[in-house]
């Protein structure tokens, strides 16, 4: 953890905390069915998702297989904003930031009070069904390609080899410095992976639909006027960072214009680390399962990293023993 | 390369390992065809333990030896580190 003080926060002061909420994982409906069934934060929200959706969400989660069907992406965002509301209370989690890299800033906007919750779960389900039938139509053999232990700087010549060969590539998220996501038509993946490998790093998740490039631009103007502009957006409670430079968003406007922003810019996961500590932030509360954006090195060497998961939420608390007790 | 049957991994193999098994209890035996994926080791944590491996047995993963299906079970993952230690002699 970065105990460096020379951040311009009050040495006095107790050090800030910031709210994440993760990038999208494939969850088994397995791991997550205590949770949504049993955490009164989570009942209370599925019972709205319920009656905005006109169906029982948790049915559909529980019976649609798929890594990123619609209901798990739905269910997904209700957990994480649950899971939040959930550590508000019992944890006293008061963050002085909220984030959330990629798919996580459609819960962070609910949180910071930008979306109510029940506008968030149309749009959730709107875009779901939009994305599909734009990448579908318009690039449906593209993809997206995670490479760890690969430094910026190799994954440039990767680029420049592409390139050579004819083929398109652009950076949809820098994750760390040796962990990018690069988007590629699909058939130069074998050749991809071969060469990533050859440089010592690992192919992690190939995601298609892909996701974060600037070719994305059709995507932005459709959700822009056939999702957004039926929805309200108010002010934010909760300054937000942007997961694409870090830049500080204090306007429902602006949140507005970050999420459009998430459709066509390259995340960069490590501006908003440096956003975060340059403020202070000591520790960060990561609500929702995260294997991604918290377990870089980047962020574990900067912040003391909480993780809460529909899992640890189940874990009874542990009592406190009367103080006689205690000493005898 | 040596005949390898189930468990015949040093030990320094299970301590480097078992951190990464979440879902697998202090006591709990950790078998050659465990899946490790079952046992809690998720994608981030598949590249830290390929870390921990290279560190511990000072060897580099290079080429085929990098693809996640090395990653299945203890078995196979030894058998891939031993293969990247004797090519590294």
């Amino acid at each position: 953890m970065n105990t460096n003080t020379d951040n311009g926060a009050d040495a006095g002061a107790p050090q800030p905390s910031a709210l994440v909420f993760p990038g999208m994982q494939p969850t088994a409906f397995s791991e997550v069915a205590k949770f949504m069934l049993v955490n009164p934060y989570a009942r209370e929200l599925y019972a709205i998702a319920d009656e905005v959706l006109g169906y029982r969400l948790a049915d559909r989660y529980q019976q649609t297989e798929g890594d990123y069907s619609l209901y798990g992406q739905i269910s997904f965002v209700v957990n994480c904003l649950a899971l939040a509301r959930w550590a508000a209370d019992r944890l006293d989690v008061t963050p002085a930031f909220v984030t959330g890299p990629s798919f996580g800033a459609r819960a962070a906007a609910v949180h910071c009070g930008v979306l109510e919750f029940p506008d968030a779960v149309r749009m959730t389900a709107r875009l779901a069904t939009v994305m599909d039938e734009y990448f579908e139509r318009e690039h449906p053999a593209l993809v997206t390609q995670s490479i760890a232990r690969v430094p910026q700087e190799k994954v440039e010549l990767l680029r420049r080899e592409l390139d050579e060969r004819g083929e398109w590539s652009d950076v949809s998220c820098v994750v760390d410095h040796d962990f990018t996501m690069l988007t590629v038509h699909e058939s130069v993946l074998d050749w991809l992976q071969r060469r990533i490998r050859s440089l010592g790093g690992m192919s992690m998740y190939t995601m298609k639909p892909p996701m974060h490039s600037y070719l994305f631009g059709g995507l932005r103007d459709r959700v822009d006027a056939e999702v957004f502009d039926g929805l309200t957006w108010s002010e934010p409670r909760l300054p937000v960072v942007a997961d694409q430079d870090g830049r500080v968003v204090t306007t429902g406007e602006g949140v507005r214009g970050m999420l459009l922003d998430g459709f066509v810019r390259t995340v960069r996961w490590p501006a908003v680390v440096e956003t975060l500590s340059r403020a202070g932030v000591g520790r960060l509360y990561v609500s929702g399962q995260d294997g991604l954006f918290t377990r870089v090195a980047c962020t574990t060497r900067a912040f003391e990293v909480v993780p809460m998961t529909p899992r640890s939420a189940m874990r009874p608390a542990p009592r406190r023993m009367p103080v006689a007790a205690a000493a005898a | 390369m040596p005949e390898l049957a189930n468990h015949t991994w040093d030990d320094a193999f299970e301590a480097v390992v078992r951190p990464f098994l979440p879902y697998l209890s202090p006591g709990e035996k950790l078998t050659g065809d465990s899946q490790l994926r079952d046992l809690g080791l998720d994608s981030m944590g598949t590249v830290e333990l390929l870390a921990a491996l290279e560190s511990a047995y000072d060897v580099r993963f290079l080429d085929d030896a990098l693809k996640l299906e090395n990653f299945a079970s203890p078995d196979v993952l030894w058998r891939t580190l031993m293969t990247e230690t004797e090519s590294a002699a």
